[in-house]
């Protein structure tokens, strides 16, 4: 038995050690720059790295990313003036758009369609509300000399925190131990397709029916619907408390939001309060094809190009 | 825990180590723990059906018991009877009763009548029970024939119908195979295991790259079919034989695999069926266990083909019907089963059925000739179209399907609504039928090549395309499961 085991093992080791050859030379695993905090203390990519992100298996869906100076996925550096209109446009991984070559991004589509502008994206995946409003304040200078600012907000995810700090646990996926383990592009890959998903819910299980945790009782399901509504109580009082905190020029500035996945009260408030909001709800009920990608949460080509025509709509310059 | 989960490949190993190292000592103690780990096996899916096993066990090993003790012929059909009704009742109960109900009711209303429905069931279809019942159920047949000795040692009866690689969707092994192999003490054997090892990745090839991977395919073009012309129905019923192929043949080489390293010898159960020369090869080479069971136990008993034309047409007409209402309680499978008699019969009449029993294509030669190249593409199209009804939900969908298929002709390049890449499908599948052309002599290797350095390309290839086709947004879980 011991042959056997010896075999298998030499085998697969000789094996993995190809497959990480065949991965990367199909460049099948995704490139991840790297990240850092700046003297504002604003999380974002250290400028000026390229690379290919690549999202579902066999690399059906690939595109190249550019940092810019500003430290951005972009095709273009962000120099805002006075003479020219500028809009800026705020938001996490689905503005930021890995999943689309930098130089079709929602930004650059509306620019194709409204010539006369420039669009900024200061995106970075994981970006909420509080991250937004902090980067805002932070570039003041910058946001003051653009025209128009479009913030994308989830209800649902970005409004989780009332104050803004750096989030440690994103920091950390700079450590050694993950910068090593990045070098590992079978690693990359497996992990991004779901292969290492079995094994890792395998040991929470474990973990789980070892803490012994208490089943769900009736008296807990009837709570949760108390709970949702603290949940959008505590919710909108987060964005209170940034509104307050870092200001919102509702004159210039707008919320890029989905009405149908976001709860009513907190759209009764914005309306009551006068924010703006730009809704692409519509855009993609009315979409003829699929609007998100395959393997991935995030928008597809189309879905891209409904949003940002729903922007340029909406943009006068 | 199904074969491609991660959980069995945790699960493998432990129990490989646990069987050769730690219950080697007695062919009890191996038993018995392969017992332990087939209750395992099955309980993680719903340990509640666990009692539907263990009651067959108890049923059919006192009845083989009996009846080979008795000597009045009167009381072993008596106790060989209660053994058909346990076993079909079950069965019945789990599986077809609500089916009998609904076309009760729905009989009525033919005529006019509106039943209520209130007779109904919600009852979970326990996985593997048409399976394990058949195996039960062959051997209490077998000993009542006299054509096997009851064992007396439970432990091994239980091993032999719970055991855990062909529990669920099996091979459904008769008695006088596997029961020998299980009553006697097993030695460790290098070459079976390696053996054993290849199938299994062989089999979760078929499964995860053939099966899995066109399933969302195959998915959209069934639920759309009103929607596409006739060129995209043809490829999503190409893609349906290949899924249902690479789905189950896949299963039953994970199953023969996972035995062989038990030092068990299942039977094979497919044989390169897509490469039939008629209905009746395929028949010879599709799911060979069942076909086997219903030759054995339904076919032969009705008679055969001993007393004359009539008779043998109506006992083929018996066994595809039964064979079709195996698969699900759901007219499709009767229909399914109606076209392979109908596909049959013509063949037995101008006695080809036993042409090509013991040859496969291109037995002596590199390529087919043009006469089975004809052949081939013949019973594979007659085959394909008949899976129509076996996919579709209802026999309206079907003859819908089909109606589109023959009606609305044109050529259009199907693209999945989601973007999948169709050139990668269409790709492995291309080099999935040359591989399968270049092994057809033996199925149980199929990695028979030389020299070694040739045979570590085509693992890591194998593993290679696991990882490329691997989706963990597609339901998983085997056909056959459902049945």
């Amino acid at each position: 038995m011991l042959k056997l085991f010896l075999k298998i093992g030499g085998y697969l080791f000789l094996i993995l050690i190809v497959l990480e050859v065949l991965v990367r030379i199909f460049h099948l695993a995704k490139d991840t720059p790297k990240r850092f905090i700046d003297e504002a203390k604003v999380e974002k990519w250290i400028p000026n790295q390229k690379g290919i992100a690549v999202t579902g298996n066999r690399k059906q869906n690939h595109a190249r990313y550019r940092i810019n100076n500003a430290g951005f996925n972009s095709y273009q550096e962000y120099t805002p003036t006075k003479e020219q209109f500028e809009l800026a446009l705020v938001g996490d991984s689905f503005i930021q758009g890995f999943h689309q070559d930098y130089t079709h991004s929602i930004g650059k589509k509306i620019e194709n369609a409204l010539p006369a502008i420039k669009v900024y994206e200061y995106a970075y995946a994981g970006y909420d509300f509080a991250d937004q409003l902090h980067l805002i304040h932070a570039y003041k200078k910058d946001f003051d000399l653009i025209d128009q600012t479009i913030i994308y907000i989830d209800f649902n995810t970005d409004l989780l925190r009332g104050e803004y700090a750096v989030i440690q646990d994103r920091i950390a996926l700079q450590s050694p131990l993950n910068n090593m383990l990045k070098k590992c592009k079978l690693l990359v890959y497996t992990k991004s397709i779901g292969v290492l998903d079995p094994p890792k819910n395998l040991v929470a299980k474990l973990i789980n029916s070892l803490n012994k945790r208490p089943r769900a009782t009736h008296t807990k399901i009837k709570k949760v619907s108390h709970q949702k509504n603290n949940t959008i109580v505590t919710y909108l009082n987060n964005f209170k408390k940034l509104v307050t905190t870092y200001g919102f020029d509702k004159k210039r500035y707008s919320l890029l939001l989905n009405t149908n996945t976001t709860p009513k009260p907190f759209l009764d408030y914005l309306m009551a309060n006068h924010f703006k909001i730009i809704d692409f709800h519509q855009a993609l009920k009315n979409a003829t094809a699929p609007t998100y990608l395959i393997y991935d949460q995030h928008w597809n080509d189309y879905g891209r190009t409904l949003i940002a025509n729903q922007i340029s709509k909406t943009i006068i310059p | 825990m199904l074969f491609n989960s991660f959980a069995f490949f945790v699960f493998l190993p432990i129990v490989f180590f646990l069987h050769w190292k730690v219950f080697n000592k007695k062919k009890q103690f191996q038993n018995l723990f392969l017992l332990a780990a087939s209750y395992f096996f099955y309980g993680l899916w719903d340990w509640r059906f666990l009692f539907l096993i263990v009651a067959s066990t108890l049923v059919d090993f006192y009845i083989g018991q009996h009846i080979y003790k008795s000597n009045s012929l009167n009381q072993r059909k008596k106790l060989l009877w209660f053994s058909i009704i346990f076993n079909i009742g079950i069965l019945f109960f789990f599986k077809y009763y609500n089916f009998f109900i609904d076309s009760w009711v729905s009989l009525f209303h033919i005529f006019g009548i509106e039943l209520k429905n209130t007779w109904t069931l919600k009852v979970i279809l326990p996985v593997g029970i048409s399976f394990y019942t058949f195996q039960t159920l062959s051997y209490s047949l077998d000993v009542y024939h006299k054509k096997i000795t009851p064992t007396t040692n439970f432990i091994s009866f239980a091993t032999f119908v719970s055991f855990f690689p062909q529990l669920v969707a099996g091979p459904i092994e008769k008695a006088s195979n596997l029961l020998p192999q299980i009553t006697q003490k097993r030695t460790f054997n290098y070459t079976k295991c390696t053996e054993g090892l290849k199938l299994i990745l062989w089999g979760l090839f078929k499964k995860v790259v053939i099966a899995d991977a066109i399933a969302p395919i195959v998915d959209d073009i069934f639920q759309n079919y009103a929607n596409y012309s006739s060129s995209t129905l043809l490829l999503g019923i190409i893609l349906f034989s290949f899924q249902i192929y690479g789905d189950f043949s896949g299963y039953s080489d994970m199953a023969i695999g996972t035995a062989k390293l038990f030092g068990i010898e299942l039977i094979s159960n497919f044989k390169f069926p897509y490469l039939s020369r008629n209905i009746s090869e395929f028949w010879q080479r599709w799911h060979i266990s069942l076909s086997n069971w219903f030759k054995e136990y339904v076919y032969f008993p009705l008679g055969g083909s001993q007393y004359g034309l009539t008779k043998s047409i109506r006992n083929i007409s018996i066994v595809f019907l039964i064979s079709g209402f195996w698969h699900g309680a759901n007219w499709t499978f009767i229909v399914w089963g109606s076209i392979h008699a109908l596909l049959y019969i013509p063949i037995f009449y101008t006695k080809n059925n036993r042409k090509y029993s013991n040859t496969i294509v291109a037995q002596t030669t590199l390529l087919p000739s043009a006469k089975e190249t004809i052949n081939i593409i013949t019973t594979f199209s007659l085959v394909s179209l008949s899976w129509v009804f076996f996919r579709a939900q209802s026999i309206t969908e079907a003859f819908g399907y089909l109606k589109q298929v023959f009606t609305n002709f044109s050529f259009e390049i199907y693209q999945h609504p989601s973007g999948y890449r169709m050139i990668d499908y269409y790709l492995i599948l291309i080099l999935f039928i040359i591989y399968e052309f270049r092994i057809r002599k033996n199925e149980r290797a199929p990695f028979n090549f030389s020299p070694k350095a040739l045979r570590f390309i085509l693992y890591t290839l194998i593993i290679f395309c696991l990882v490329l086709f691997f989706d963990d947004q597609t339901d998983r879980s085997f056909i056959y499961f459902q049945f």
